[in-house]
């Protein structure tokens, strides 16, 4: 698990900025910091349109990829006339396409997500809205999916800096709502969008019946996942005493316990057990897992992190 | 284990721990109102909980300090109710007298394998050691005497040493020779004639089994240093008796009797031996016993015997032998496990030779008489006329046999056979024709004619195994016979054998001169003399001789060592303890050495009656191997402190724990009151 170091136990964490749980999504400084960024994929995903990145394709760019036979009916303009004159043979140059890139950012707006100091949904919002930022500038494709115990929300396919401000309303109006069932969600996300792409889930990973029936269908095959799960400092080191009645936020469901050192530690012991087991399974699929807490200022998450972890470049 | 304390009330504790504490838990579980508190998921905490309930079933009230505070409030408040005691021994005092017993009893191995005399000796050690600084102490040694071991001295080293030097014996215990030699010890000492001087520490070890403990006193704090188990075994022979059938002076009845001081009924197999070879009494009345705990109750013993199916106590075995020599009977039990006490175990008896007989026959000629006299193998019978019977006037036989001859001398104490006469002086008379109120000597004998035999005591000693129903006597004098006397045989017209029993003297009477009958002619005839003979002489001196107790002194007259040998210089004496030489002095008793242990103890060269000794504890109070509870003493008033029961200070744990019950309350006050603060 890669635990980020402000959140390690023990050390207090870094001052928070003034109340981040309010204030714009994004502000012009942090807009102005991620204009130098882009979505960056370990993987040749093909596109849908023309854009900037190279495709396996074969098309047209500045990008040599090969040579061919040519063949009645090839454009004539791609023959490489240099080689006809030293060997008499007519051979076609062939160049790499460039095409946009897919990028789909899969929010968890379940109910879990609203719990914390700060609050997880409104720090995954700003983690969404940063990265859809990114992509809409650099005339990615992006989709923005909301998922609770099903698919909730989904923007469709945004392309441009335009986009940027429809895709802020849209997050803003997320809201968090009903129980996490991530398999049924992501199954549907999968069915609607069957391009290939860069797919980052922001969620805490908090699911009753198992991450893995969700994560299953976006991690490998067509998606470069990158799992990021964000937990409340709260979540980290509980700060409860005494005899509690714990209630589930998503399903109310209620746990009594007597807050007692051996029941924390036992809980942190599960923590990491459970955050370990979803870096394993994401890590084995080819995809990329982060861990942070919603206590790391979320401009540090973006702009840091994700790009030592080569989402961003 | 013994510092740890007796709870005088703990049933009613524990009654009312069954009550209070549980209510306290349940008490806990309702008030514990729990705060709702919401979380992102419960996920991870049920798995915690449940991965902790494996181990902790009561994890809910794990590590309430609270609870875990007054449940120790209480439980030092029942404690407090169920009174706890202990006893504990006080530090010796400057001036100690150290009395260890050293008595049979002591060798009981109930201390670990080690015997209590040896645990005596560790304790009294432990003692000196904590004697204060220039405190002094002196050690006597006890059993049914006392020994001063080391006089007062300030010397721990020495008084070890006199400890050590203290042998087990297998001699009883009295103690009160040992508290006045303490009493005159302390008499002596300096230190104790000081003004104001606190009175000795007596600290008596012993495991309380004394004789007449209660008459013994002493000046001075008495502790009692109990020492035993009270769950040891142990069988005893209590007693044992061997002595000679009255009648049948060559039956030896074996008589004994075991007593069981462990806390169990239990069946004892016996073994009986003659001279060291076993004898099977397997065919005999019981060859076991079954013993009731000597410690039972009357109603214990009436609880045992109302189950059905239940064996009844069946203290003591007798024996019947045929024994015509000298012999030392053995008798032990073989049930040694968990017997703790082996000196008891068995028990022997020394039973002496058949005596040489005299016999004198005073007659004036009767061939009969003398041959069947002379058949009855004895050393030296002798045949003496009535004259020279009167000159002489002897008195050192055992039977004399008058034929048809009363005498004008007759020794007071003695036996007699008088054939044709009545003796005067015995309650049988002679009938006379003045008639049965006349007196004696008055008026003619009646003497009847053909007497035949009408019947007689066929089971009597003197006429066992005899047939006379063939007898006939031409005359017979007539005799009176009162009803206390025993008619032997019974003519066809009168008594014809009586025996007459006086307090010094025994007579056997005969109505008829044999002379007169047929009898000389039958075999009956010498039977009846051997018969008689045994019974009239050798019944009389055949007991057995007493056996000893350890530590008992044996005087030997100077004739019986004469009697050994005339020039006897030294006399060795064997026993269990190995041999002595003992030099003979030339004048007054000579006496054996003290016998400190059981067991068979042999003179060589034999002295007459001195032959062989036996030494047996036979003692109920030694063997008794449960230790007393009761203090040794009876202490006078002047003194300052008595001391309890076991010999030690009794402490109440009550208030010590409702202290610490306080404590704990104020703990658990701050404790609650800083929970409310926070």
């Amino acid at each position: 698990m890669t635990v980020i170091p402000s959140t390690t136990p023990g050390r207090t964490p870094p001052p928070a900025p003034v109340d981040p749980d309010s204030g714009p999504l994004l502000d012009p400084t942090v807009m102005a910091r991620l204009d130098q960024l882009d979505v960056m994929s370990r993987k040749m995903l093909a596109g849908k349109l023309k854009g900037e990145r190279r495709s396996k394709r074969r098309g047209q760019s500045v990008e040599f990829a090969d040579y061919r036979n040519y063949t009645i009916g090839d454009d004539l303009r791609f023959i490489d006339w240099n080689i006809y004159a030293r060997l008499d043979r007519l051979f076609l140059k062939l160049f790499l396409e460039e095409e946009d890139l897919a990028m789909y950012i899969v929010l968890d707006v379940s109910k879990s997500s609203d719990y914390g100091k700060p609050n997880k949904f409104r720090y995954m919002q700003r983690v969404a809205a940063a990265l859809g930022y990114i992509g809409l500038v650099n005339h990615n494709r992006v989709v923005l999916c909301g998922v609770s115990d099903g698919l909730v929300a989904d923007t469709g396919a945004m392309r441009g800096r335009r986009k940027v401000s429809q895709l802020v309303s849209f997050i803003e109006k997320l809201q968090p709502m009903g129980p996490s069932h991530m398999a049924e969600a992501c199954r549907r996300f999968a069915l609607q969008h069957r391009s290939k792409g860069v797919c980052v889930v922001l969620s805490d990973f908090f699911v009753k019946e198992g991450f893995e029936s969700g994560l299953r269908y976006v991690a490998g095959g067509k998606y470069d996942l990158f799992a990021v799960q964000c937990l409340a400092p709260q979540e980290l080191e509980p700060d409860l005493q005494g005899d509690l009645k714990l209630r589930d936020m998503e399903d109310d469901d209620l746990a009594e316990v007597s807050i007692t050192q051996p029941l924390i530690k036992q809980y942190k012991a599960n923590l990491n057990a459970y955050c370990l087991s979803l870096k394993e399974y994401v890590t084995r699929r080819g995809g990329t897992y982060l861990f942070t807490s919603t206590a790391v200022p979320f401009d540090t998450l973006v702009l840091n992190y994700l790009r030592e972890r080569g989402l961003l470049g | 284990m013994s510092w740890f304390p007796t709870f005088t009330s703990w049933q009613a504790g524990l009654i009312a721990g069954a009550l209070v504490i549980p209510a306290l838990l349940v008490l806990y579980f309702l008030k514990l109102r729990r705060k709702e508190v919401a979380v992102g998921s419960t996920l991870l905490w049920r798995k915690a909980i449940q991965d902790l309930q494996v181990n902790a079933p009561f994890q809910k009230l794990r590590r309430n300090l609270l609870l875990l505070l007054q449940l120790i409030l209480l439980l030092l408040l029942l404690l407090a109710y169920m009174r706890p005691v202990s006893n504990y021994t006080p530090p010796p005092g400057k001036t100690t007298v150290i009395l260890i017993d050293c008595s049979a009893s002591m060798a009981a191995l109930d201390q670990e394998g080690k015997t209590r005399l040896e645990e005596a000796k560790r304790q009294a050690k432990e003692l000196v050691d904590s004697m204060p600084s220039g405190g002094t102490a002196m050690v006597i040694a006890f059993h049914d005497k006392a020994d001063p071991v080391q006089p007062f001295t300030a010397d721990p080293l020495l008084l070890k040493q006199a400890i050590d030097r203290i042998k087990q014996t297998d001699r009883p215990s009295d103690i009160k020779l040992a508290y006045q030699l303490a009493d005159a010890q302390v008499n002596f000492n300096p230190e104790q004639l000081r003004a104001n001087v606190e009175p000795p520490d007596i600290r008596v070890y012993t495991d309380g089994r004394l004789l007449n403990p209660d008459d013994a006193a002493v000046k001075g704090n008495v502790t009692y240093q109990k020492i035993g188990s009270g769950q040891s075994g142990n069988i005893a022979v209590v007693a044992l008796s061997a002595k000679r059938n009255f009648e049948r002076p060559t039956q030896v009845q074996v008589f004994a009797r075991l007593a069981n001081y462990g806390t169990e009924p239990l069946a004892v197999p016996v073994q009986l031996s003659i001279d060291g070879e076993k004898i099977d009494i397997s065919t005999a009345r019981a060859d076991e016993v079954f013993l009731y705990p000597e410690r039972w109750t009357e109603k214990q013993r009436q609880d045992w015997e109302a189950k059905p199916g239940s064996r009844r106590a069946d203290d003591s075995v007798d024996f019947k032998l045929d024994l015509t020599r000298a012999a030392v009977i053995r008798l032990e039990h073989l049930k040694t496990k968990d017997d703790v006490l082996a000196a008891d175990n068995s028990a022997n008896v020394v039973v002496p030779p058949p005596k040489e007989l005299s016999l004198l026959l005073v007659t004036d000629g009767n061939y009969f008489l003398q041959r069947a006299v002379q058949s009855l193998a004895i050393k030296s019978p002798d045949v003496t006329q009535p004259a020279d019977y009167e000159a002489k006037k002897p008195t050192n036989y055992d039977v004399i046999i008058f034929d048809n001859y009363k005498p004008k001398f007759l020794p007071e104490i003695g036996n007699y056979i008088w054939f044709g006469v009545v003796p005067d002086g015995t309650k049988t008379r002679l009938a006379t024709d003045e008639g049965p109120t006349a007196p004696p000597g008055s008026g003619n004998a009646i003497v009847l004619d053909d007497v035949g035999v009408l019947d007689w005591k066929r089971d009597h000693p003197i006429l066992e195994n005899l047939g006379l129903g063939r007898l006939y006597t031409a005359k017979a004098l007539k005799l009176n016979v009162p009803l206390d006397r025993e008619v032997l045989l019974d003519g066809l017209k009168g008594p014809l054998i009586v025996l007459d029993r006086a307090p010094k003297a025994t007579h056997l009477i005969v109505a008829f001169d044999v002379m007169q009958s047929n009898w000389p002619l039958k075999p009956s005839f010498p039977m009846f003399l051997h018969q008689a003979m045994q019974y009239l002489a050798v019944g009389q001196t055949m007991d057995v001789r007493q056996s000893l107790r350890p530590g008992e002194v044996v005087r030997i007259p100077r004739s019986k060592l004469q009697q050994a040998d005339i020039n006897l210089k030294s006399v060795t004496l064997t026993g269990p303890d190995g041999k002595k030489e003992l030099p003979v002095t030339d004048a007054g008793e000579f006496v054996l050495p003290v016998m400190e242990k059981v067991g068979l103890y042999s003179t060589e060269p034999a002295i007459p009656g001195y032959e062989k000794l036996a030494v047996n504890i036979l003692d109920p109070v030694e063997s008794n191997v449960l230790p007393s509870d009761k203090i040794p003493a009876a202490v006078p008033t002047d003194t300052t402190d008595q001391g309890n029961a076991a010999g030690k200070r009794r402490l109440e744990w009550w208030w010590w724990l409702a202290l610490v019950a306080l404590g704990v309350l104020m703990i658990e006050w701050w404790v609650y009151t800083r929970r409310v603060h926070m």
